[in-house]
């Protein structure tokens, strides 16, 4: 106490005056989030938060979708369940329960019955048994290992996307256009898809960017420095307007599968970058063993260069991760309704709630901070578990 | 083409087991198949503008673009041509990345030396300032102070403070320099230049001398003292030659039925908000380079100074910052570059940048052409950053001796 804070007279006196301003600014904070601050902003938004426009009369005319979404989240927890039972405690454990958990506590949220109906409750219950029947899956079939959880995780993504894009005919899964699909389940989606993808794309970017063979190295290199030179914003605005010119007139246009392509190749090339870092950062004596010892190239690369390389640089990965989540908030400007531009719509839209944006705007960033911190919090996780660092 | 040859008369091996001729084929391959898709897109884009009647070509820059832009560093009017108006709008974005990079570095050097502080208070709020800044999207920063700024009072019953400054939601107004009709303003400015660049190789003179001669010579201090004297100096000719001071300094008034603020400097509010958010946010990534580059400076160099008698304060600044420098600074100007693209976000909250008013433009003219010309924009200063970078590199690289 006396070494950290009142060591030296100029110590002690930048302790006493951040303290009253930390004083001061708890005491006004505090008394404006309890007593000024008007947050009935965030429940009138309600579930727009979470789905956007998706279940809106003319995304889904005479029936309620938000079933859908619902039971995607469903197999997440599911998902989560297995994942649980196979690593067996942990960190694993603490997501699944937390998100199990989280889940569950909003079918209690004292809405009235009108705005968010039984159904939907129930169905927000249900996490907690799909959490359960995950566990038991994993625990007691075959399916308790790795490589099954990653299969089901790829098959569970298409049939998320299936559920929420709907089937022509089948009477209980009206087609929705992705037009009306938004809030942070567009977030999220994106953020899922550009993870997966971009990290293999920025795999095989650093490795031909390293290569001998001058071509592939050539073009590996535009590519990277063009897709960093230019504001994702910039390039979502030309895929909207460039892309649909290559392609004949009647062709089946997709303004979120042009977006996911796009965020996933801009944030590659960051990833290449990176992954190149580590790349560097290897003793060149580790490839030089794995040669002596007879392994061919690509062995070598797979399995000798690239997971110390990708160990060595975890965290600015996941620095690219959560900087990938953040970006796709910028899909405004090719017109979907993400989180945060449907709150800023809804702002517009309704000058009353003018004076509360910044209540609204808080508790976004609060949103969005949850999802970033717990990303740091597993890469510091994993990092501690791969003891990088120590050997 | 010796080798190819030996390479293809060598019985050994065939061919499609030759390394030599497979790792070129299959470049060639994957070239060609690059070539043909990137020419397929264009090839396409090229098609469609044609069937589809589709204006290009870059003859549209000469045009008068005739829709207003919102605040402008630049004069502008709307009869001006799209090639300026993309010039002026490529001012705002270079103004607010300037600004930007200066504050959000002194910000980011500020909280990141709070966060290495043995005071627990300090390190403690740097650390929550950086966590949170960071890991929320600039987009929610953006609309976060822009709805703050829109929610001020008109300027009617907007704050004024000391009569100098006047806050509300056209924007800030304060007190700002502006030039007489003595019209010697430029030349002062000029002569001001001058005066620093003076005051500059004084000091450089003066700290080798003491550096040579160990005399006291107290290089800032009269380096400053002469750049001072030799404004003031010009300041005075200039009055006396021009009949008046050849800058006056502009109070902001209430002005006209509406109260509207005239005179001064007016930083529009959207303004505020770009540069408030930016700089918040990059200042985190900022802070967390620094600490990282303060930290890789071996432990040996903090306790050897502190053991020759060196204060903390004169550890940090003498010592072990300077060679922090040599790993903080590539990775500033990466963030300084993502502060000019991340300033593309601007339009969102309504001030005129590149991407914004390219946007705009597209509507009445050729989206292809205007692409091309921002694209060539952005890559254009992220060059520059990267040149600047380099040169730092080959600057401060470890030499021989």
């Amino acid at each position: 106490m006396r070494v950290n804070l009142f060591s030296a007279w100029h110590n002690s006196a930048m302790t006493v005056m951040a303290g009253i301003a930390l004083a001061l600014a708890l005491w006004f904070g505090l008394g404006w989030i309890i007593l000024e601050a008007n947050w009935a902003v965030v429940p009138t938004l309600g579930g727009r938060i979470i789905i956007g426009q998706y279940n809106i009369e003319a995304a889904c005319p005479g029936q309620n979708c938000f079933w859908r979404p619902q039971a995607a989240l469903l197999l997440v927890t599911a998902l989560l369940g297995m994942a649980w039972a196979v690593a067996g405690g942990g960190v694993t454990k603490r997501i699944a329960l937390v998100v199990g958990g989280v889940a569950a506590a909003f079918a209690f949220l004292p809405y009235g019955l009108d705005r968010m109906g039984l159904d939907v409750r129930l169905l927000l219950l249900a996490n907690l048994p799909a959490l359960a029947v995950g566990w038991a899956l994993a625990r007691y079939t075959r399916l308790g290992s790795a490589s099954w959880i990653a299969i089901l995780s790829v098959l569970a993504f298409i049939l998320t996307l299936v559920l929420l894009r709907g089937i022509p005919g089948v009477p209980l899964l009206h087609p929705v256009s992705v037009i009306y699909w938004g809030g942070l389940m567009l977030n999220l989606l994106l953020a899922i898809a550009g993870i997966a993808l971009s990290f293999p794309v920025g795999i095989v970017l650093a490795l031909g960017r390293r290569s001998r063979l001058q071509i592939v190295k050539l073009m590996c290199i535009v590519f990277i420095e063009t897709f960093r030179g230019v504001p994702l914003i910039t390039l979502l605005f030309m895929s909207q307007v460039l892309v649909p010119l290559a392609f004949p007139e009647n062709f089946p246009q997709n303004s979120l599968v042009r977006a996911a392509i796009v965020i996933t190749l801009f944030s590659s090339a960051y990833m290449a970058e990176n992954i190149r870092g580590g790349l560097q950062s290897l003793h060149p004596g580790q490839v030089e063993a794995a040669r002596a010892l007879g392994l061919p190239g690509w062995q070598t690369t797979l399995f000798i260069s690239l997971p110390q390389a990708i160990r060595n640089v975890i965290p600015p990965i996941v620095g690219q991760f959560i900087s990938l989540f953040k970006d796709t908030s910028l899909v405004y400007i090719i017109g979907m309704l993400d989180v945060v531009e449907i709150s800023r719509a809804f702002i517009q839209g309704n000058p009353e709630y003018l004076a509360n944006a910044k209540e609204l705007f808080i508790f976004l960033a609060l949103v969005f901070w949850v999802f970033t911190y717990g990303m740091s919090y597993v890469s510091r996780r994993v990092e501690q578990h791969l003891g990088v660092g120590e050997r | 083409m010796a080798t190819i040859l030996r390479n293809l008369t060598y019985q050994g091996i065939p061919i499609w087991r030759n390394i030599f001729v497979i790792q070129w084929a299959s470049q060639i391959l994957s070239g060609v198949l690059v070539v043909v898709l990137v020419s397929w897109f264009f090839v396409n884009i090229g098609n469609a503008i044609q069937e589809r009647d589709i204006p290009y070509g870059f003859s549209f820059l000469s045009r008068a673009y005739q829709t207003p832009i919102g605040q402008h560093f630049l004069d502008y009017k709307s009869s001006d041509s799209f090639l300026y108006a993309f010039v002026v709008a490529a001012t705002n974005t270079i103004v607010v990345s300037i600004v930007g990079v200066i504050l959000a570095t002194v910000l980011g050097i500020i909280v990141g030396i709070s966060r290495m502080s043995g005071n627990w208070i300090m390190s403690k709020v740097a650390l929550v300032y950086i966590e949170f800044f960071r890991n929320v999207p600039l987009l929610l920063h953006l609309f976060f102070w822009f709805y703050i700024v829109l929610a001020l009072p008109p300027v009617r019953q907007g704050y004024v403070i000391a009569q100098r400054l006047y806050i509300n939601n056209g924007g800030v107004s304060f007190p700002w320099p502006s030039p007489t009709n003595s019209g010697l303003a430029g030349t002062w400015i000029v002569a001001a230049v001058a005066a620093v660049i003076i005051g500059w190789v004084i000091r450089r003179w003066l700290a080798r001398r003491e550096r040579d001669t160990g005399v006291a010579s107290y290089p800032l201090a009269v380096g400053c003292a002469a750049a001072v004297a030799v404004g003031a100096a010009a300041w005075l000719i200039l009055s006396v030659a021009g009949g008046a001071a050849p800058f006056v300094i502009s109070q902001p008034e209430p002005h006209g039925t509406f109260g509207r603020i005239a005179g001064g400097f007016t930083v529009p509010g959207g303004l505020i908000a770009l540069l408030i958010g930016l700089v918040t946010y990059t200042s985190s990534f900022i802070a967390e380079i620094v600490r990282a580059g303060v930290q890789s400076v071996g432990r040996g160099q903090t306790e050897a100074a502190r053991a020759v008698g060196l204060s903390a304060m004169s550890t940090l600044r003498d010592i072990t910052f300077p060679q922090a420098l040599r790993v903080i600074v590539p990775p500033l100007i990466s963030q300084c570059l993502n502060l000019t693209k991340n300033s593309s976000l601007a339009g969102a909250i309504g001030y005129s940048d590149l991407t914004n008013v390219a946007k705009t433009m597209t509507q009445t003219a050729p989206a292809v052409s205007i692409f091309i010309l921002i694209m060539a924009a952005y890559l254009a200063m992220s060059l520059t950053f990267s040149l600047i970078g380099n040169l730092y590199n080959r600057h401060s690289r470890f030499t021989a001796n």
